[in-house]
């Protein structure tokens, strides 16, 4: 029984990292109708940024987060303006393989850079954790857990309280309407894909912790903030802390089934996907599309 | 034996009623006029016969066939051709490729060829006056040129029933005029129509019948001249405190100012 | 100002032809040269390990590209999955000749049919879905069929398969060629005919093609069918052409990108668009690729390469031979206006 209790708190723990991941991805795709295939490239760069600051300078970790934040920010903002911008209102398809195109660039520059070798980040607290009776809770996933609800509370909170936030949610709802009372589209489209990546880049620097990274580890998490979109509802902040918190749960299950192992997590990604478009398409919480 | 039996149909929408218990016939030789105020369920009801709706419960049925819940193309090779609203021409191809479309996929007997259909399409449109711009891409066509290229595309079907839905919406008076021309000749041609208005002179110059949808149900069915005058029509169109102050007192002496004019619904000061 | 787009001078386009039919003439015939008996008979030599190896890759594009464009660029479905269907090929091939011990020929009329009977049970539900959630939800598909194959034992797992190998250039060649020259025919038969036109009323607007008659579900499913057997062909040739095959090299998402990007760049929805496009990109992406540092340098171009065409030439280059447009500055400063912000 304690082994299943294990089990769910780890699911809730992995949860929180796709929390991480999906928040940003979801803002973009909500707001600006755009799948940024090269959303895991972002996190990625996030996560070389703490691993860079915390080899060379000793910094914590946790505390480097902002700075992954501010990095990305800015990095978000110059992308949308200067290119993405540019294709916003051509089909689909285009957009798509934009950002694939985008992605290619990101990881090929990250491996001149840095090459492919595993880089990873072991802070002092490496190993250790939170121990209640016969379950362990890594302390390492217990901070990212905890960063991941607070960046849901300060999105909910951007959007919710403040004018750029509502601007922001105007110009999601009806981009004439938003034009028409006044709002500056271009510099309101690059902010939002700018706070997108930001927050990227904090999922980049708490995956840091708990797992090597190389510059095409970022490629998987992409799908799977796709999936956990599906699966949460597009829409509200909530939906996706509910997609991400369940698809956490339902990797951490599902690899633990005898037959299968880690090796498919994309394979369960998909077949959740799916499953949730077949049955339920606007997923756990999602407003009706 | 009516040609298109509508029953107890209804569907909903999330919280919405968008039609209750829907019950009505259509005869061969019908011009049905379905009228009534915006969110009434005109369209939806629509779409539930032709197919891209599943009514909830109620059937439809066509020559005694259940054809509610059926795909839309097998509802559409059995004789029921339908336009769109806000029209849906395939862009990439010309007027005569369009119209082509319809005699193509939606005949009931054999299989056209495109050599074929694209003659056929320049039969039609000629009936509906398009016939010298059929090389045009459709890009290129006015509104009221689009919406009669719709017509074309269904009528390249052969269908027996024809929906046509605001076909007149946006048309100036002399649009309208022309388009009302050419739902005569259509129906001429045989075709029952079943058409959904808002222009009040469309439904009294042309149909035989009038439904009234309100709030998804129907309230009234009957010659259009009635089914205007009808108190409950007026008022689901203009509320109900104005039909009460059209209604004549009921002891009170003729009035000292003599013959007031009471607008009906769909008439304007200035017709 | 409709009046000032004229298809490119007839002059520039003959010559175009003329320069396409003698390439194409090279192409078929040269390869003729590195067999015994031309050389006994004194002819040069045309074509070396290198001109083979880049050429059938060329051609694999094109199939590639071509497929994707029966169910992407025709019927307006673009799929990100198509990949599987390759891998699906390239893994019956491997399976039945170096497990099961088939001949190459029999394994070869396998592929196609096996990826085309994946492509009805995967699209029958998938193709309900539209946009962007049919291109991620293929994606998926692409990738969980990688994932897979790499964790099953018996197809080889990580390690991947090996084959018998069987040394011939030229049969690969024209193996590869052959099914490019399938590939664009099936296209242009398609597209001439009642099957073609209904798929262009489901691209076009799906649910005015379902109210006049068309099929939908049953055009849709038939089109990703043909896609998945002219692909699923192409990867069962690439398996004994390459004598290995794993997650890797037969499942590669970037792949499915480049088919995408070959088809759009040439032109979607028309019959020599992918053609151009592949023939293109596969020879710009070799160059790239054998100059030098190698591998990096060739994915910074190909990602540089796709966003500039994206940015600037969204109908494909086939439109400034197919009459939409000139060559001209306008023309890229419109494209930039109808879809920037």
């Amino acid at each position: 029984m304690s082994q299943f209790t294990q089990q769910v708190i780890l699911g809730l723990l992995l949860g929180g990292v796709y929390v991480a991941v999906a928040l940003g991805f979801s803002l973009v795709w909500g707001i600006l109708n755009i799948v940024n295939l090269a959303h895991g490239a972002l996190v990625i760069v996030g996560a070389y940024i703490t691993w860079d600051l915390f080899t060379r300078l000793h910094i914590d970790p946790f505390l480097s987060l902002p700075v992954d934040a501010l990095a990305l920010f800015v990095i978000g903002y110059a992308l949308q303006r200067g290119v993405i911008n540019r294709v916003i209102r051509a089909p689909l398809l285009f957009t798509f393989l934009l950002t694939f195109g985008i992605n290619l660039v990101i990881v090929s520059l990250l491996l001149l850079l840095f090459t492919a070798d595993f880089r990873s980040v072991t802070p002092s607290y490496s190993g250790s954790g939170l121990q209640l009776g016969s379950i362990t809770i890594p302390y390492i996933r217990l901070g990212g857990l905890l960063v991941a609800l607070l960046l849901a509370g300060v999105l909910w909170a951007i959007l919710n309280r403040t004018r750029v936030g509502a601007a922001i949610l105007a110009v999601g709802a009806d981009r004439d309407a938003a034009q028409l009372v006044g709002v500056d589209l271009r510099h309101i489209y690059a902010l939002t894909f700018a706070i997108g990546a930001a927050f990227a880049g904090v999922a980049g620097g708490i995956i840091s912790t708990f797992q090597s990274i190389t510059p095409t580890a970022g490629d998987p998490y992409t799908l799977q903030a796709f999936a956990v979109v599906i699966l949460g509802g597009l829409g509200r902040v909530s939906a996706t802390v509910a997609g991400g918190l369940a698809f956490g749960l339902i990797e951490v299950l599902g690899q633990s089934t005898p037959g299968l192992g880690s090796g498919y997590a994309n394979a369960i990604a998909f077949v959740v996907l799916v499953m949730v478009l077949i049955v339920r398409p606007r997923g756990l919480l999602g407003r009706l599309a | 034996m009516s040609l298109l039996a509508v029953r107890d149909v209804s569907k909903r929408f999330g919280g919405v009623n968008a039609l209750a218990a829907v019950t009505f016939n259509v005869d061969q030789g019908d011009v049905l006029g379905i009228i009534g105020p915006n969110g009434a369920g005109k369209t939806t009801l629509l779409n539930c016969i032709s197919g891209l709706y599943r009514p909830d419960t109620g059937d439809i049925e066509w020559e005694a066939e259940t054809i509610s819940g059926m795909a839309p193309y097998r509802i559409a090779r059995l004789g029921i051709g339908r336009t769109f609203q806000i029209v849906r021409p395939f862009p990439s191809m010309t007027v005569r490729e369009n119209t082509a479309m319809g005699a193509l996929f939606g005949r009931p007997h054999g299989r056209l060829q495109p050599g074929a259909a694209l003659a056929e399409a320049d039969e039609v449109l000629d009936l509906v006056g398009l016939g010298e711009k059929r090389h045009y891409p459709v890009l290129r066509l006015t509104v009221p040129d689009r919406k009669r290229l719709e017509v074309a595309r269904a009528l390249a079907m052969r269908p027996r029933l024809l929906l046509l839905d605001e076909v007149m919406a946006g048309l100036n008076h002399v649009e309208v005029e022309q388009a009302l021309e050419m739902v005569r000749r259509v129906r001429e041609s045989g075709v029952t129509i079943v058409l959904i208005e808002h222009v009040m002179k469309v439904i009294v110059g042309i149909c035989n019948r009038a439904l009234v949808l309100n709030f998804g149900r129907t309230l009234v069915e009957g010659p259009p001249a009635e089914v205007l005058k009808d108190r409950r029509v007026i008022e689901a169109y203009l509320g109900e405190r104005y039909a009460r102050s059209q209604e004549p007192p009921s002891d009170a002496p003729p009035t000292v100012e003599g013959n007031q004019h009471h607008p009906r619904v769909g008439e304007s000061n200035e017709e | 100002m409709t009046a000032a787009e004229r298809r490119l001078p007839s002059r520039v386009r003959r010559s175009v032809v003329a320069i396409a039919a003698v390439a194409l003439a090279f192409v078929i015939l040269a390869p003729l040269t590195s067999i015994d008996a031309a050389q006994q008979a004194g002819l040069p030599l045309l074509t070396d390990k290198l001109w083979f190896r880049i050429a059938t890759t060329v051609a694999m594009f094109v199939v590639l590209a071509s497929g994707w464009n029966i169910i992407g660029g025709l019927t307006g479905y673009a799929s990100f999955g198509n990949v599987a269907f390759f891998g699906l090929g390239a893994y019956t091939v491997g399976v039945l000749v170096q497990n099961l011990g088939w001949p190459f020929a029999l394994a070869l009329v396998a592929a196609p049919g096996v990826a085309a009977v994946f492509a009805l049970i995967i699209g029958l539900p998938l193709l309900r879905l539209r946009g962007h959630y049919f291109a991620v939800a293929t994606l998926g598909v692409g990738v969980a069929v990688g994932e897979v194959v790499n964790n099953v034992g018996a197809l080889g797992a990580s390690t991947g398969l090996f084959l018998p190998i069987v040394r011939s250039d030229l049969i690969f060649f024209y193996l590869m060629l052959g099914t490019a020259v399938l590939a664009v025919l099936t296209t242009w038969i398609i597209l001439r005919t009642r099957f073609g036109y209904g798929l262009l009323a489901i691209r076009e607007n799906e649910e005015a093609a379902a109210v006049i008659g068309v099929n939908t579900t049953f055009y849709k499913v038939a089109a990703f069918c043909v896609a998945a057997a002219l692909t699923g062909l192409a990867g069962g040739i690439f398996a004994q052409w390459n004598s290995f095959i794993n997650q890797e090299n037969v499942f590669a998402i970037t792949d499915n990108v480049q088919m995408i990007l070959m088809a759009v760049i040439g032109g979607a929805g028309t019959v020599l668009g992918p053609v151009a496009g592949a023939i293109a990109l596969e020879l710009i992406i070799q160059t790239l690729a054998g100059g030098g540092s190698g591998a990096v340098y060739s994915q910074i171009g190909l990602g540089v390469l796709l966003a500039v065409c994206i940015i600037f030439i969204p109908r494909g280059v086939i439109d400034f031979f197919g009459g939409r447009s000139r060559l001209s500055l306008r023309y890229f400063r419109q494209t930039l206006r109808e879809t920037s912000a």
